[in-house]
């Protein structure tokens, strides 16, 4: 989910930009590997890890730490520095990170896979559950920072804008004390909250519609307005970080009751 | 139907134009000419639009009449300089003086909306210090108003007009923050960047009135770059897609091609109507005060062309200042090429400002100050220039207009004095209404030079600076008018007092930019929405008091 949502994210805006360096190919390359490596392993039934699959994860986080490079780079190098113009209308700087964390999160799957039938699932040593939700807590406040400061260059101008700085930042709160309670409290707050933001996700995407309808000539005008007004991709990554929220409190149930 | 509102007027029958929606119309109040009306108010402007849209929202009766059409922006307006021509107040006028001023474009609006709907959007806040400049500055003349006030009512306009500015702004003392974010600086934009870093001085995105966001029916700007053609997306904040709106849904009556010839005064010396032209004959719009909004060069005129036996040199004169003390702002540029493409008619013109030199008086041989901004002239404009400001021809212009694309540029609007001698009196020769046309005499006077040399130099180091190649001065234009009926403290030294109200004539009031006593280097289009929506406020007061002629 969250490599499709970078995929398609990435492919739009790099288009916009012409792909003026090759270097912007990369992304969609690998951002595609992610998602097709992650159907591929849905698809095998086989509950070891997969070399490939790993390489491609990997690859993909180490993509997400040169991209940012990247893009700070690009948006340092522009008249004015480090300021908000270039931090609005520069390459942003923290879309690279969802490419690293779709790399994480998948690395993180193929660890549970390798640990077969086992209860207590291990990623680097570290319990499975508590692991994957502290990645996805991370990765929601990245994500909603981002929202956030593109919804404040669009000024916020829809009272419906501040959802994705508020309600991602509540579940990062709720899996980081499931991480600290070590599931010794009941979680269903959390897990309900992990499902409204994949409800938030995908109502996102209709309200990104709806942002692109209020551009001069609307809809009608798709080819021009897809490229400049809210990027319709883009709050699907939270619906992606939600499930990956969901399936570690599920493993740290499963640990637990082991 | 091919007309777009320049022949028959269409705010008529109870309904007026909904300029957001294509061939769409709003409900309108409709007064008749004999029922008095609380206020008539002469032109659409930034003055005008925004004192009729208060004041109806306030309960007043409100009939605002305006010599232009009533444009619907997004069927009416062209990507085509030639046609679009049709703003601008291109009647018949005589200038004269040492600088004789070109009208007819950049100072002039003939449109419901007035020059706002062609203006480039600039909207700038005073330097606080000018508001005493004769005080603080020594020079000028002070306003009878305390910046602290202008604060307050700036940030109601900014809010109203959804100003895209920058998250900080670098100069003057802490304004709020702008309703919207800055639009991305385009090339030309950051070649001015490019020069103020090279000098070492401060440089901003110019706040501007055109949307970076969604508004309601607005749609936000798509970068079209015709902004001073007259913006046909509706993404330009002009008082035709703002205050008059607000003024209609408020119950104000607006009436185009509207133009009001007389004001009539009674035996007391109170004003009672305007007479007006408007479908082939004269007519009569009684009216308990009267406002004139016709900027710095018809207001004058109007007030001069209702002179009586009882006010023989013009109404509001009895200080003699009606018409005196114009003051158009400096508007030179320096221009140069860059190796590579900047294209600098995408977006907005005036992407990037520095008020380095409205704020920093060290270093100065002149009072005033300047702004400069980057420039995105349009094709035809920029051929123009050449062949007349550059003086080429021929193969030559052709060869130029070739490096169209590397064009940058950098131009002013500067500060220059008030003096008497700058002013508005009325010519002999007769318009196409019969009215008695205006003769315009301007001079600059020295410390207007020694601003512009001033500005030329510091303008050519900033582009020497950032390697343009091929640089030259286009030294004689200038912009905005303001002045001719200034305000003050005093009936002797002023026309009109703070609340715009004339000393003279009770009922009558002047609010437009011909109000300023000094002009400072900024676009004063902000200022007078802040002065009207000051004055709304001061006739509330007033009224409340029993001190304004509602009977």
């Amino acid at each position: 989910m969250l490599a499709a949502s970078v995929l398609a994210d990435s492919a739009v805006e790099h288009y916009r930009g012409s792909f003026k360096n090759k270097a912007m190919l990369t992304p969609l390359i690998v951002a595609g590997l992610t998602l097709a490596m992650s159907l591929h392993g849905t698809a095998d039934r086989r509950p070891m890890a997969h070399q490939a699959r790993d390489a491609s994860y990997l690859s993909a986080a180490v993509t997400g730490l040169l991209g940012t490079g990247f893009h700070i780079y690009n948006v340092t190098k522009k008249v004015g520095g480090l300021s908000w113009q270039n931090v609005f209308y520069g390459a942003p700087l923290g879309a690279p990170m969802a490419i690293l964390l779709s790399g994480l999160l998948g690395f993180c799957s193929e660890r549970v896979r390798a640990n077969g039938g086992r209860r207590r699932h291990r990623v680097f040593n570290l319990p499975a559950g508590e692991t994957v939700a502290t990645v996805t807590a991370l990765g929601l406040l990245g994500t909603s920072g981002e929202a956030g400061l593109l919804h404040f260059r669009g000024a916020f101008h829809n009272p419906l804008m501040a959802l994705p700085v508020t309600l991602p930042p509540i579940g990062a709160g709720l899996l980081a004390g499931a991480v600290v309670n070590g599931g010794a409290r009941p979680r269903g707050l959390a897990r309900w909250w992990m499902r409204l933001l994949v409800g938030m996700g995908f109502a996102g995407v209709g309200f990104h519609a709806y942002g692109v309808s209020r551009n001069m000539g609307g809809w009608r005008n798709w080819s021009q307005n897809i490229l400049n007004g809210p990027p319709l991709p883009a709050p699907p990554s939270f619906a992606g970080l939600a499930l990956a929220g969901l399936a570690a409190l599920e493993l740290m149930r499963e640990a637990r009751n082991a | 139907m091919s007309d777009d509102g320049r022949h028959s007027p269409r705010a008529r029958d109870g309904r007026a134009p909904d300029v957001f929606r294509p061939g769409g119309w709003v409900s309108m109040k409709e007064y008749s000419d004999h029922e008095a009306v609380d206020f008539v108010i002469v032109g659409t402007g930034a003055g005008g639009a925004t004192l009729a849209c208060k004041l109806a929202e306030y309960g007043f009766s409100v009939v605002a009449l305006d010599a232009g059409p009533y444009f619907r922006p997004l069927e009416d307006f062209a990507s085509d300089e030639s046609e679009q021509t049709k703003l601008y107040w291109t009647d018949d006028r005589i200038v004269d003086g040492d600088n004789p001023l070109q009208l007819g474009s950049n100072n002039s609006g003939k449109a419901v909306g007035g020059s706002t709907v062609h203006f480039a959007m600039v909207s700038l806040r005073f330097r606080p210090e000018w508001f005493k400049a004769r005080t603080k500055l020594g020079y000028g003349a002070d306003w009878p108003i305390d910046w602290r006030e202008m604060w307050a009512y700036y940030t109601e306009v900014e809010q109203a007009l959804k100003i895209s500015g920058p998250v900080n702004y670098p100069w003057g003392p802490p304004r709020p923050r702008y309703p919207y974010r800055a639009h991305p600086l385009n090339a030309a934009a950051r070649a001015l960047a490019r020069g103020c870093e090279a000098l070492g001085i401060g440089w901003t995105e110019t706040p501007l009135a055109t949307l970076s966001a969604p508004r309601g029916l607005a749609h936000p700007c798509v970068y079209r770059g015709f902004c001073v053609t007259g913006c046909s997306t509706n993404a330009k904040q002009s008082a035709l897609v703002t205050w008059i709106p607000r003024a209609l849904s408020a119950g104000a009556e607006i009436r185009d091609l509207a133009m009001v010839g007389r004001i009539e005064t009674d035996a007391n010396g109170l004003a009672v109507g305007v007479h007006y032209h408007r479908q082939d004959k004269w007519r009569f719009q009684r009216a308990r005060n009267v406002v004139v909004a016709g900027y710095a060069i018809e207001t004058p005129r109007l007030l001069l062309n209702s002179a009586t036996d009882k006010f023989p040199s013009g109404l509001a004169n009895s200080s003699g200042l009606v018409g005196k003390n114009l003051m158009a702002q400096a508007n030179q540029a320096v221009w140069g090429e860059m190796d590579e493409e900047v294209r600098s008619y995408k977006g907005p013109p005036s992407l990037a400002i520095t008020e380095h030199w409205n704020y920093e008086d060290d270093g100065k041989d002149f009072f005033g100050g300047y702004a400069y901004m980057s420039q995105g002239p349009l094709p035809q404009l920029w051929a123009n220039t050449q062949a007349t400001a550059h003086g080429l021809w021929g193969a030559r212009l052709v060869q130029e207009m070739k490096r169209y694309n590397h064009v940058v540029g950098l131009k002013i609007v500067g500060e220059m004095l008030p003096q008497e001698n700058n002013r508005v009196t009325l010519a002999d020769e007769r318009d196409q209404y019969g009215l008695r046309i205006p003769r315009v005499t301007y001079s600059w006077c020295d410390n207007d030079r020694r601003l512009i040399d001033h500005s030329i130099a510091f303008m050519s180091r900033a582009l020497s600076a950032i390697h343009a190649k091929n640089i030259w001065v286009q030294e004689d234009d200038t912009c905005h008018l303001n002045g001719t009926a200034r305000m003050g403290d005093r009936p002797d030294s002023s026309v009109v007092n703070a609340d715009c109200r004339s000393w003279d004539i009770p009922n009558l009031w002047i609010c437009d930019g011909s109000v300023f006593p000094t002009v400072g280097g900024a676009n004063p289009s902000l200022t007078i929405q802040a002065i009207a929506c000051r004055t709304a406020d001061r006739i509330r007061a007033l009224s409340r008091l029993g001190e304004v002629n509602l009977n």
